[in-house]
């Protein structure tokens, strides 16, 4: 059915619907609506899972890994500060390999206190073992989140789905909400892999001494490295039974680009106004949407990268000293490529600052024109 | 895809942690002080634990295995056991005595059986002169090892002092008729009215492999007074009493002497009719009579004249007048005061009795026993090629039933040992020592037979426990209730001293801390951090794969049952 | 002769305070408390129980991977969520239709009164159905014996050298009841019988925050010998330094045993203490004094 909702219950109405068990969370703006909504559920029966209103975010991550070690499926949604504050346990829930999902809404860190847009919270928890998927809008949130289950429960990690503050949460679309049998089709009951079991004790995520814990963390590497397959099945299992697909990215106009913009978010639905006008005056501009950030899909990157001349990579995050790390990471994937693509790094939009339509020209017009990609990043939008 | 996490699969139970372990708990016994301070080295603990548990009758065998007499010395030891008894320095000693009477009386003897088998006959014959407690002592014990015992005894019934030296209404004719008649039926012959002097001896070795004497101390000290034949002694009383022959007194009497004997003389006068006065040389706070028997005397009506010495007797008349010399005290004898002449300040009382009771001594005819002085001394004079072994008050430095009966059983150890593999250790003093050490009640001088015949208590450690080795915890102070106490009246001769009741025996076997024993408390194990203390069928263990030698259980015991040792390198 | 009760003679079956569901071969140090606290509460537990272990001693006593000294369901956590991830697996366990199972989280000092007071305070305030255990050693056992808010006034620890620490320990109990919680106690090793029965109390409570606080002695740390663990542990009850009571309610005070010896007794028995002069602990008598005639007016309440 569709609806016109805000991205925010577009993750609400997904969590409904995967009928989750455990859900906990604490509140900080900008992911308060899905909690909210979330609780309403429960108080009205629409959901039959408990919600624990814990006092921090540490705790609702403890939480929904105390509850996914008890087997059930679980929930939580956070932003910013809060996903900074869990992060012992990000590494806790890939650890001991609990299929939570999360919910992370993309703002920015003080201080300077600031609620807004910035990727640079999410991005930092990179090496945590999460898979990370970015959406561009509120129905892609819905399914991706949906997706983001099965996908856990394949794998056994964790799943946090990424979704920019205000420009995607609090904005209200039509959103598709499907009916909960179909859901119930694509992501049956929860059967946990390993779990605390009465009839069988024996104790989990103890200590793990040299000789077994590299073995575990290779497990996770390979586990992380299988995604990519498990993606593709079960994407192509909701585009049948949904009719929607995203892939691990979007590539746009790519195989005769001068220059491909890439980035993440709402920003693609920009840029992508932005290269079709681009094209229209002819200019060979073409766009990369990156959907999964971890892991990284580097064989589908390069594909996508391969002809172009140019690549200009827009970060909304910084990693001080380095640059923006999407363009980072796009470097990396490349560097093994025979054509070794050049990759200049923008930098822009970082704490709610607008990535407008010209914004995103100027970048497209300064990477046209580079011979060779600067090494460091090129701050774009700057007052003064 | 198979995940790898941290999740157990195996227990700990594969580690060996008593690896860590440098030193080791084991389960020791150590001896009670109660026990060491025994003549007859009652394993005084296990008695009492046994009686708390209500198990009477295993407590009496218990008795039984190191004293033929319970019921005896439950109404006549002086209980040195109580004096060392370490709850006394908490609350009150245990009535250990008071338990022995209850635990003694209990036993059936009805059918003369003891609760355990004697060895086989092993030929060996041995004379006893003299059927005291010592000698049927030393005939109960040598006849449990496989001897044939002969009991010459002078008088027409056996039992010696405790017949005819203790008074009925001490200890009533049956109780001791019982428990001689239970040594008689391991095969003992007691041969009554059969004098046998020394010479005896000199030939003994024709039909005999040893000879015990235990003939006591069969000779009034005199006071070598004038007038002194006036008098009568106590021992020729106090048997005339038990014979029948004297039955009525009325008139006034006259004791000399502070012990016990002496007490026993003026109540049993009382109980003829006669109004008594004792005179003593001391106070009455020095007189070795035991303080009890003293105050039950006053109670009786006996009068003490404290602080004179008798200086002459002279008949006056129908009467006797006593010729007293008052003394003063003038510092410390001891334990008692020392006296002397007060001035020449005189007294004289008249009574138509005196009666002298201030001791006794070893007969002439015994005088070879003199140079052996007990315990202790664990060495035989022989004759021939016999071992002839002196025992009871003869020889015993302290003259009590208890170390009597304690000397009997050393004797009857001695003789075991003397007359083993066909004589061969005869004269072997050192075989001897050796072997008595070997089960030497902690420090004290008596001997366990159930350490001798390889019992359990063969294994107790040396030392004795004190009352710091004992955890306090564990136990609620609980004063003494009740004990074998005084009869509300003077009835003839019917036992003054009733004995304690069943719930109060319980009660006072439940206080004793039971020292040096496992009394399978459970502390030991519920203390364990390693689940290393196990029970079975053979009693408590401890699981060395993995106690970790924390020594908590040793820590923790009540009653000092266990210890901690080194581990070997 | 007056009728005679015969007193109690100390005996236990071997059954009593005993548990198959704690292995041998744990690592625990000779004489920890802390596997003495788990023995008994496992006595009382019984097996339809689940533990939430945070980083502390007890996270290394139950095992290593593969191992495990438990035989029950544990999930180790870290140092800071055991009130937290409590509250998560209760939710899980209601989720699944398990009323049986007993949730108990079980941390030590350090994962109590400092790191973990959060989430506990978190779980307490909503009532959570689990029992939370602090075992006591106080310090930071596991990483050296470093103070914690519970490490008492002029205690030694490695980060408190010298003449000791300048605090005085937290009451834990006391910020626990504050939160109303329907049932809060202290308990000790030293006193099994106690700590079982407070133990099946909490347990049949089911249906809200229950916390117990066992006294258990660390010889490594408290420097003495490990076969005193239980005799000092028995003396901080029988000086009152650390009393033994409960909570109802959060308002209902009972006392369990009150002590008589002087505290000196207690405090000389660990090298943690022995620095301390006269002046020093008469300070520390004077606390403990006060401390308990002030738990003594809340029973009055
Ligand atoms: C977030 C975090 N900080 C620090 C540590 C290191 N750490 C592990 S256990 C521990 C001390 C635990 O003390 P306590 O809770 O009292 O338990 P104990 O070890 O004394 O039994 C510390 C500081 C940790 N594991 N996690
Ligand atoms: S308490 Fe257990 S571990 Fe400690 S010494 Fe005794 S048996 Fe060994
Ligand atoms: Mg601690």
């Amino acid at each position: 059915m569709k609806k016109v909702i805000e991205g925010s219950h577009g993750v609400s109405e997904a969590v409904r619907l995967a009928n989750v068990k455990v859900m906990s969370a604490y509140p900080i703006t900008p992911q308060t609506h899905i909690v909210e909504a979330l609780s309403e559920y429960c108080e009205e029966g629409l959901m039959d899972a408990k919600f624990i209103n814990v006092e921090s975010e540490h705790s609702a991550m403890a939480a929904v890994i105390g509850a996914s070690s008890g087997g059930v499926r679980t929930f939580t949604a956070t932003s910013s500060h809060g996903l900074a504050l869990m992060h012992e346990l990000l590494h806790w829930a890939s650890g001991a390999r609990l299929p939570i999902v999360m919910a992370e809404v993309n703002r920015a860190l003080g201080p300077g206190w600031n609620i807004w847009m910035d990727q640079t919270d999410s991005l930092a928890q990179r090496d945590t073992g999460w898979i990370q998927l970015y959406c561009e809008d509120g129905q892609e949130v819905l399914d991706t989140t949906l997706m983001a289950f099965r996908l856990a429960e394949t794998v056994n990690l964790p799943v946090m789905v990424v979704l920019d503050a205000f420009f995607l949460s609090h904005t209200f679309e039509v959103i598709d909400v499907p009916d909960q049998e179909t859901v119930n089709e694509f992501l049956p009951e929860f059967k946990p892999s390993v779990c605390l079991d009465q009839d069988n004790p024996f104790a989990m995520g103890q200590m793990a001494p040299p000789p077994f814990y590299m073995e575990m963390r290779h497990n996770i590497q390979q586990a992380m490295m299988s995604v990519h397959d498990a993606y593709e099945k079960i994407e192509d299992e909701f585009d049948n039974i949904f009719g929607n697909r995203y892939g691990k990215l979007d590539a746009m106009l790519c195989e005769d680009a001068d220059v491909v913009l890439v980035m993440a978010g709402t920003a693609a639905s920009t840029a992508r106004t932005v290269v079709s006008a681009l094209r229209k005056k002819g200019v060979k501009a073409g766009l990369v949407k990156i959907r999964m950030f971890r892991p990284f899909p580097v064989a589908e990157m390069r594909e996508a990268l391969k002809n172009a001349r140019m690549v200009a990579v827009v970060d909304r995050n910084c990693s001080f000293g380095v640059g923006g790390i999407f363009a980072q990471e796009i470097r990396a994937a490349l560097s093994g490529t025979e054509s070794r693509q050049k990759v200049a790094g923008f930098i822009t939009g970082l704490g709610g600052r607008d990535v407008t339509p010209e914004i995103l020209e100027e970048i497209y017009e300064a990477a046209q024109k580079m011979e060779d990609a600067p090494d460091e990043a090129i701050w774009v939008g700057l007052n003064n | 895809m198979e995940i790898m996490v941290s999740r157990s699969s195996i227990t700990t139970t594969g580690n060996n942690t008593g690896a860590w372990r440098f030193v080791r708990p084991v389960y020791e016994r150590h001896t009670a002080p109660c026990s060491a301070a025994c003549p007859a080295g009652e394993d005084i603990p296990r008695i009492e634990a046994l009686v708390s548990e209500k198990k009477f009758k295993e407590a009496g065998e218990v008795i039984l295995m190191e004293n033929p007499f319970p019921s005896v010395c439950g109404r006549v030891c002086f209980h040195p056991c109580e004096t060392a008894c370490n709850r006394a320095g908490f609350d009150d000693a245990v009535a250990v005595n008071s338990l022995e009477r209850f635990v003694g009386d209990l036993l059936d003897t009805s059918d003369g059986s003891l609760p355990f088998e004697a060895k086989e006959k092993n030929g060996k014959r041995i004379a006893i002169i003299g059927a005291g407690p010592g000698g049927l002592s030393a005939a109960y014990f040598l006849s449990r090892l496989g001897y044939s015992c002969e009991v010459f005894e002078s008088e027409e019934k056996p039992g010696g002092l405790l017949r005819w030296g203790i008074p009925a209404y001490r200890l009533p004719e049956q109780v001791l008729d019982r428990e001689i008649k239970r040594i008689e039926s391991l095969g003992v012959k007691i041969n009554c009215s059969t004098r046998l002097d020394s010479s005896f001896i000199e030939t003994a070795n024709e039909s005999f492999d040893g000879v015990f004497v235990g003939t006591g101390l069969g000779s009034p000290i005199m006071m070598n007074i004038p007038g002194e034949e006036l008098g009568i002694g106590w021992e020729v009383f106090l048997k005339e009493v038990k014979k029948g022959t004297q039955k009525e007194f009325k008139g006034k009497a006259v004791v000399i002497g502070g012990g016990n004997a002496a007490v026993d003389v003026a109540r049993t006068l009382v109980r003829l009719g006669a109004s008594v006065t004792i005179a003593y040389r001391r106070r009455i706070e020095d007189m070795p009579a035991f303080g009890s028997e003293i105050e039950i005397a006053i109670s009786e009506g006996v009068e003490i004249l404290e602080l004179v010495a008798p200086v002459a007797i002279v008949q006056n008349a129908e009467q006797l007048s006593i010729e007293l010399q008052s003394m003063k005290v003038e510092g410390q004898d001891g334990q008692r005061a020392k006296v002397v002449n007060d001035g020449d300040k005189k007294k004289s009382i008249v009574a138509d009795r005196v009666y002298s009771a201030i001791g006794a001594d070893v007969e002439d005819e015994w005088k070879g026993a003199k140079t052996v002085s007990r315990p202790g001394n664990r060495s035989a004079l022989y004759n021939e090629k016999i071992p002839v072994i002196y025992g009871g008050d003869l020889v015993n430095a302290d003259k009590s039933v208890t170390s009597a009966i304690g000397s009997g059983k050393e004797a009857a150890i001695m003789f075991d040992i003397l007359l083993a593999e066909g004589g061969s250790k005869a004269g072997d003093e050192e075989a001897v020592k050796k072997t008595t050490a070997a089960c030497q009640v902690g420090d004290g001088q008596s001997l366990s037979f159930e350490a001798y015949i390889g019992g359990e208590r063969r294994n107790v450690v040396e030392g004795v426990v004190k009352f710091e080795d004992i955890n306090l915890n564990y136990f609620e102070k609980t004063a003494l209730k009740d004990k074998n106490s005084m009869k509300a009246d003077l009835n003839g001769f019917d036992e003054v001293e009733s004995g304690i009741d069943e719930v109060s025996a319980i009660y006072e076997a439940v206080r004793c801390f039971n020292c040096g024993i496992c009394t399978d408390c459970g502390i030991c194990s519920l203390f364990c951090p390693e689940l290393s203390v196990l029970t079975g069928n053979e009693g408590r263990r401890i699981e060395l794969e993995y106690c970790k030698g924390c020594g908590i259980c040793v820590c923790e015991c009540p009653r000092a049952a266990m210890s901690l040792v080194k581990e070997a390198e | 002769m007056q009728q005679t009760a015969i007193p109690k003679k100390v005996k236990y079956d071997s059954e009593y305070g005993s548990t198959d569901l704690l292995n041998p071969g744990h690592v625990g140090c000779p004489g920890c408390g802390a596997v003495l606290a788990m023995k008994f509460a496992l006595h009382a537990l019984g097996p339809d129980t689940m533990l939430v272990i945070p980083a502390c001693c007890w996270a290394v006593i139950a095992g290593p991977h593969p191992q495990t000294s438990l035989n029950i369901p544990v999930l180790h956590t870290a140092f800071e969520t055991a009130g937290a991830a409590a509250s998560g697996l209760r939710a899980a366990l209601d989720m699944k239709g398990d009323t049986k199972t007993t949730v108990v989280a079980w941390a030590g000092d350090g994962g109590t009164f400092d790191i973990g007071f959060q989430a506990l305070s978190g779980a307490a305030e909503r009532n959570e159905d689990f029992i939370y255990v602090c075992y006591d050693n106080e310090a930071y056992m596991n990483t050296g014996n470093q103070r914690s808010s519970s490490t008492p006034y002029r205690t030694r620890t490695t980060t408190t050298p010298g003449s000791g620490k300048v605090q005085r320990k937290k009451n834990i109990v006391e910020a626990l009841a504050a939160h109303r919680i329907p049932y809060a106690a202290t308990a000790s090793i030293s006193h099994p019988e106690d700590l079982i029965r407070k133990f099946k109390k909490a347990k049949d409570m089911k249906g809200g925050t229950r916390f117990i606080h066992i006294f258990a002695t660390c010889p490594t740390g408290w420097r003495c010998p490990s076969e005193m663990s239980v005799e000092v542990a028995r003396l901080a009850v029988k000086t009152n330094f650390f009393p033994l009571y409960e909570v109802e309610k959060g308002v209902k005070y009972i006392i369990n045993a009150e002590g008589e010896l002087p505290v000196e007794e207690y405090l000389m028995t660990q090298g943690r203490f022995k620095h301390l002069g006269d002046t020093e602990i008469q300070r520390v008598q004077a606390m403990v004094d006060d401390d308990f005639a002030f738990l003594k007016k809340k029973t009055l309440l």
